[in-house]
């Protein structure tokens, strides 16, 4: 019983500065978005005078630096949408084609997709700018899009073909037997079985795409083609920031991604295959 | 329904040779059990013949025609694999009608199909359920319902039963034997019990080490076993074996090893060569003490009801030897030995091949 008690107690130890440590920020940015501009740095636990309406600046575009507010943040849902699909669609076929149809040479692409991360992502920043503007796509949403799948997608074909070679070997020669042409058991047996992993790894190539800055600060230019996280960073042009704006859209950006998450959760877990066959 | 027939059927895992030209002819409706011990090549022969497998060499041919380039899904077979191998996101009612869809049937095609083969495997009650709703006999039996639906030439078993539990693998046994009196489909079983392989078989072969040993009916293997090794897979208890010398007095003969005589009704072989006398348990029969057979001592007494194996030991060789209805022995007994010379084997030791 006692040794159960110090072993808990062990553990808070550890849990509440983490805890804290992560709560911090996010606490504060909500405590400089309830406040009055005057009270913004007055340094206290909860402002003397809680208000909304920096909320209510922010949803009617009410200042300078967010007259764009509802296009840039339809432009980063646009782009985080774009990439999760366009990532899983990449990720997915490659992964099968590796890891259940077992093509020749599939193995090899996927390591040397994985070896790219030896190279910082900042490093591959400018031949990227480069090939778009190659292709005349600078300063389109599609630049984005497609240098985010281009970073998500090693990983992703990474997790997906582990995941692959979970599942049972016998549900595809049965579903072989059965006369399923490869495309019908990737359909029909492949993706089912995968979903979890699928949600999974559609999230985070989607949040991947909402969090990004440098990509997206580099490729796109135009005011209107901006996702919000760039827009975010125009606040800080002036000496005289507008803080509780910024933290106010700030943590508004925060919260699709958090419910995002949260919807998904139990698919971070979930195990779909029980009773496939017997283990 | 259709016949099989493997014609010197190869295959070799890289330099690494698994079945040496196999030939065997499974007849139209026939249960055909593949048995040997594990890693002897009898799943992968099977699976040559569902297409999961390429053929290195030789041919396999399904009802005349030669299969050896076409698809899985285009051999009209059927296969119950040991794990199920049900698809986990669909219902028992979706697994079993999965082959029907991919044929794109209209739906009361593969509703009468699916209830049809519900109804002969008693899954009825578990249509809606999923695979892992279901005990292992269920899944089973999901699978072989998946198989029939489809009514294909041949059913493919590889070792279905191995995952269940003993009492249900001997009702399984029963199920799967019913169903092929029933639709006399071609079935090609592999399983490595030999046990299953009699109960069950038409036919057996006995395949060991990538050759076929024996193909016959299981009471022929069982009488007539052709070499050392099927005398000895075969039957359990297990054949008993000695080494000894062959010796003729006139027109008998007997076997002379572990310092006793062991008589054979065998015609072949010379005076004085060496063999291996192979007995099953229950072809030696028990006398009192001093009756003139082979002097033996009691080491273990099983009473099993019906009949009673005992181990008992023979110039310090251990000889198994079953008995009908009750013994009143003991360990540490003396008893004597007859052997049966008409149901005696000889086989040449050097090439295990019988004499």
């Amino acid at each position: 019983m006692n040794r159960k008690l110090l072993r808990e107690a062990r553990l808070w130890l550890v849990a509440i500065p983490v805890l804290l440590w992560t709560l911090i920020p996010i606490y504060h940015i909500f405590l400089f978005s309830i406040s009055t501009k005057d009270s913004a740095f007055s340094g206290k636990l909860w402002p003397d005078h809680p208000t909304l309406r920096n909320f209510g600046i922010v949803f009617r575009q009410e200042h300078f630096y967010l007259h764009h507010f509802w296009n840039q943040i339809w432009n980063s849902l646009w782009i985080a949408v774009a990439v999760g699909v366009l990532t899983l669609v990449v990720a997915t076929t490659a992964a099968f084609a590796i890891s259940r149809l077992k093509v020749r040479g599939g193995r090899t692409v996927m390591n040397a997709a994985l070896f790219t991360y030896f190279i910082p992502a900042a490093f591959l920043a400018v031949p990227m700018y480069k090939a778009m503007g190659t292709y005349g796509l600078l300063n389109s949403r599609w630049s984005l899009v497609l240098a985010m799948v281009t970073l998500a997608s090693p990983y992703a074909i990474w997790v997906l073909k582990q995941a692959s070679d979970k599942l049972p070997w016998e549900l595809d020669e049965a579903a072989r037997i059965d006369g399923a042409t490869p495309l019908q058991l990737f359909r029909l047996v492949y993706l089912p079985l995968m979903l979890p992993s699928l949600v999974a790894i559609g999230t985070y190539a989607l949040l991947l795409a909402w969090n990004e800055y440098l990509y997206a600060f580099l490729l796109l230019s135009h005011e209107n083609t901006i996702p919000l996280a760039v827009g975010l960073g125009h606040f800080l042009a002036s000496d005289d920031s507008p803080w509780e704006i910024l933290m106010a859209t700030a943590l508004i950006y925060a919260l699709p991604p958090a419910a995002i998450y949260y919807a998904f959760r139990r698919y971070m877990v979930g195990g779909l295959t029980a009773g496939a066959v017997k283990s | 329904m259709a016949s099989v027939s493997f014609e010197s059927v190869q295959k070799s895992f890289g330099a690494t040779k698994v079945v040496h030209g196999i030939s065997l002819d499974i007849a139209d409706g026939e249960f055909m059990v593949l048995v040997g011990p594990s890693g002897c090549g009898k799943s992968t022969l099977l699976r040559m013949l569902a297409g999961l497998e390429e053929i290195s060499g030789g041919t396999i041919a399904i009802d005349g025609r030669v299969v050896n380039d076409v698809d899985s899904q285009d051999r009209d077979v059927a296969m119950v694999f040991q794990n199920y191998a049900l698809y986990p996101h669909m219902t028992v009612r979706e697994n079993m009608g999965f082959s029907l869809r991919l044929r794109r049937e209209s739906n009361r095609v593969i509703d009468k199909g699916v209830s049809q083969a519900a109804r002969i495997l008693n899954l009825e009650p578990y249509l809606d359920r999923y695979p892992r709703e279901l005990s292992g006999g269920q899944r089973q039996r999901v699978a072989m319902g998946r198989a029939i639906v489809r009514d294909p030439k041949v059913f493919l078993f590889d070792e279905p039963l191995s995952n269940l539990d003993a009492k249900l693998r001997v009702a399984m046994r029963a199920e799967i034997k019913a169903l092929h009196q029933r639709l006399k489909t071609t079935t090609v079983y592999v399983t490595h019990d030999q046990v299953e392989a009699m109960t069950m078989a038409d036919r057996i072969a006995v395949v060991n080490d990538g050759r076929v040993e024996q193909f016959g009916a299981p009471l022929e293997l069982y009488d007539r076993p052709v070499n050392l090794f099927v005398a000895q897979f075969i039957g359990s208890p297990a054949m008993n074996i000695v080494a000894g010398a062959l010796e003729r007095t006139g027109d008998s003969s007997c076997v002379r090893a572990l310092g006793q005589r062991w008589p054979v009704e065998t015609t072949g072989g010379t005076e004085g060569q060496a063999v291996k006398y192979g007995i099953r348990p229950e072809h030696i029969g028990l006398a009192g003490q001093g009756r003139g057979g082979i002097a033996a001592e009691v080491v273990v007494v099983e009473p099993m009801g019906a009949a009673t194996e005992l181990v008992v030991r023979v110039a310090d060789v251990s000889l198994t030897v079953v008995t009908h209805g009750r013994a009143n022995l003991r360990p540490g007994d003396s008893l004597s030995l007859s052997p049966d010379a008409g149901h005696a084997h000889v086989f040449d030791p050097a090439t295990g091949r019988r004499i």
